[in-house]
């Protein structure tokens, strides 16, 4: 058994890596992605993608600088940097509330890698440093009132409140003095709101509670919260508002880039 | 402020605990030592082979570097921490602890190390990892230091939600942010791959400082509260001896170290 394993393991590990080659293999041009940037981009991203281009002083929140490679909407852990899917994904669905608007129409597939590969440019910790492994999102449990009960109380346990608030509003005790990696102020997502920047399904809740918000004061609870505490608390956050979908049925996680025609 | 420039260039080995799947010599050892210690819950740093910014020789007859940090003037006068959260458990205020000064005149908390210094004695193989703990809304210890391969314990003392969010001191860049959401918390992580000077924040509690020296190199000393410092097993020659406080910045001496011999380099700092 042992030696079948230990000939079949490695097999099977050529054949994921080949897989993964596959995928990896369909890359952006970055000197095309430039063409792009400059016309798409550089009005708030700046021509350096450090985020101060000439219509930054007027965006709320500023646009991201690309200098560090940190970004909050991603698949990734905590720290990580993020795929290029996770990029191509913001170009996709822009970012709510903010003046990132969507590229989904104007950008095709090509273009917005090629983009993609431009922004990576910017940050030296592309070239040395890769991201990390997936968060693993295990099957949502269907939403239920017993299950928003449970996330009412995980909700105290985890002190969401110290930043969200009671009430979930974002007015918590430390809400007032937040700044991000540049120094700029930053609230607390008001979650009764019933939108989430990176998407309003459990999955995407599900994810910002394991990996955080790189570069803000949003932080991981992957080390300390359990997959049934951090459904409830998704089910929790979800009953706050009617605008947000619900899993009634328990159905099964749909794919994150499965996006609606 | 300025940080160590050397960086090591590839050729961690990393040995696993969970089996010899994974490459042996990795380019990526930042992402491999976090894979690792999510796949197998423990790493071991077996070995660190420094190529270009750290050579290890044997050190038989090193000579000792000791000495005493002061300040160049009057301690400065820092007004209390004023809490704006958690009074009920953080209490009013807090004392601020920028500027830790003993009875002789000793400042705690700096740390010295020699700069640039190119071949010594191993670094420690230890995988044991250093530790923060958030205690009394405050972090402690505040400065400490560590090598590049070691491990970090962050853990929880206090009833209230805290954050331990370590950053590039000179860039503010992420390194990760995690949430110590109940007291008795606690949790390992790996320190960055390559040698940098990182700071610590709590975002729930803003006050909340803390600083990490990592090193690919084992000849740094953090001073106690009488200000002193010893930093041994250097090998015979001359070198740049840095001393860093988190407010008064830094101060470089020269110092020549013979062997088998103890030199005394005393420093005082500018307070700032």
């Amino acid at each position: 058994m042992a030696t079948r394993i230990a000939t079949v393991l490695p097999a099977l590990v050529t054949l994921m890596l080949v897989a993964g080659n596959a995928r990896a293999q369909e890359v952006g041009d970055a000197t095309r992605g430039k063409v792009v940037y400059e016309q798409y981009c550089v009005l708030c991203h700046g021509e350096k993608g450090d985020g101060q281009g000439h219509f930054s002083q007027d965006t709320t929140p500023v646009p991201r600088d690309f200098r560090q490679g940190t970004y909050k909407w991603r698949t990734t852990p905590s720290g990580s940097l993020p795929t290029d899917a996770d990029l191509e994904r913001v170009l996709i669905t822009g970012l709510y509330g903010t003046s990132m608007s969507s590229l989904r129409t104007t950008l095709n597939h090509q273009q917005r890698l090629d983009v993609v590969a431009y922004i990576k440019t910017f940050s030296p910790r592309f070239k040395t440093d890769k991201p990390e492994p997936a968060i693993v999102i295990p099957p949502e449990p269907a939403y239920t009132a017993e299950s928003v009960k449970r996330g009412a109380d995980v909700y105290d346990k985890f002190n969401c409140a110290q930043c969200h608030g009671d009430g979930a509003e974002g007015d918590g005790p430390s809400a007032d003095d937040l700044t991000d990696d540049w120094g700029n102020p930053i609230v607390p997502y008001d979650l009764t709101e019933g939108h989430i920047k990176c998407g309003d399904g459990g999955p995407e809740i599900y994810r910002v509670f394991i990996g955080g918000l790189n570069g803000t004061p949003m932080p991981s609870f992957a080390d300390s919260i359990s997959p049934a505490e951090a459904w409830d608390l998704v089910h929790y956050i979800q009953s706050l508002s009617p605008t947000y979908p619900k899993n009634l049925t328990g159905a099964p996680n749909k794919p994150i880039d499965d996006f609606p025609p | 402020m300025r940080l160590i420039g050397n960086r090591i260039k590839g050729g961690i080995v990393i040995e696993f605990a969970a089996g010899p799947y994974l490459p042996k010599a990795c380019r990526k050892p930042r992402l491999l030592a976090r894979t690792a210690a999510v796949v197998s819950g423990t790493l071991l740093l077996s070995q660190l082979a420094l190529a270009d910014s750290y050579t290890v020789i044997p050190v038989t007859n090193g000579g000792t570097i000791q000495g005493t940090v002061k300040l160049a003037g009057p301690t400065p006068t820092i007004a209390p921490i004023v809490v704006t959260k958690n009074q009920d458990y953080c209490g009013e205020s807090i004392p601020n602890p920028v500027y830790v000064v003993g009875k002789d005149g000793g400042v705690q908390n700096v740390e010295v190390y020699l700069k640039d210094i190119t071949k010594g004695k191993a670094l420690p193989t230890d995988p044991v990892a250093i530790s923060l703990v958030n205690t009394h809304c405050m972090f402690k210890p505040r400065v400490q230091a560590a090598t590049v391969g070691q491990q970090i314990t962050i853990s929880s003392e206090d009833p209230v939600l805290h954050n331990t969010h370590p950053q590039n001191a000179e860039t503010n860049a992420t390194i990760y942010n995690i949430a110590l959401p109940y007291k008795g918390f606690s949790v390992t992580k790996p320190l960055p791959a390559t040698p940098e000077l990182i700071k610590v924040k709590c975002d729930a509690h803003e006050w909340m400082r803390a600083w990490i020296w990592e090193f690919d190199q084992p000849y740094f000393a953090t001073t106690g509260d009488d200000g002193k410092f010893t930093i041994k097993d250097v090998p015979p020659g001359t070198y740049t001896l840095v001393a860093w406080q988190e407010a008064a910045g830094e101060k470089s001496v020269s110092v020549t170290v013979a062997a088998g011999k103890t030199v005394t380099a005393d420093i005082q700092l500018q307070p700032k």
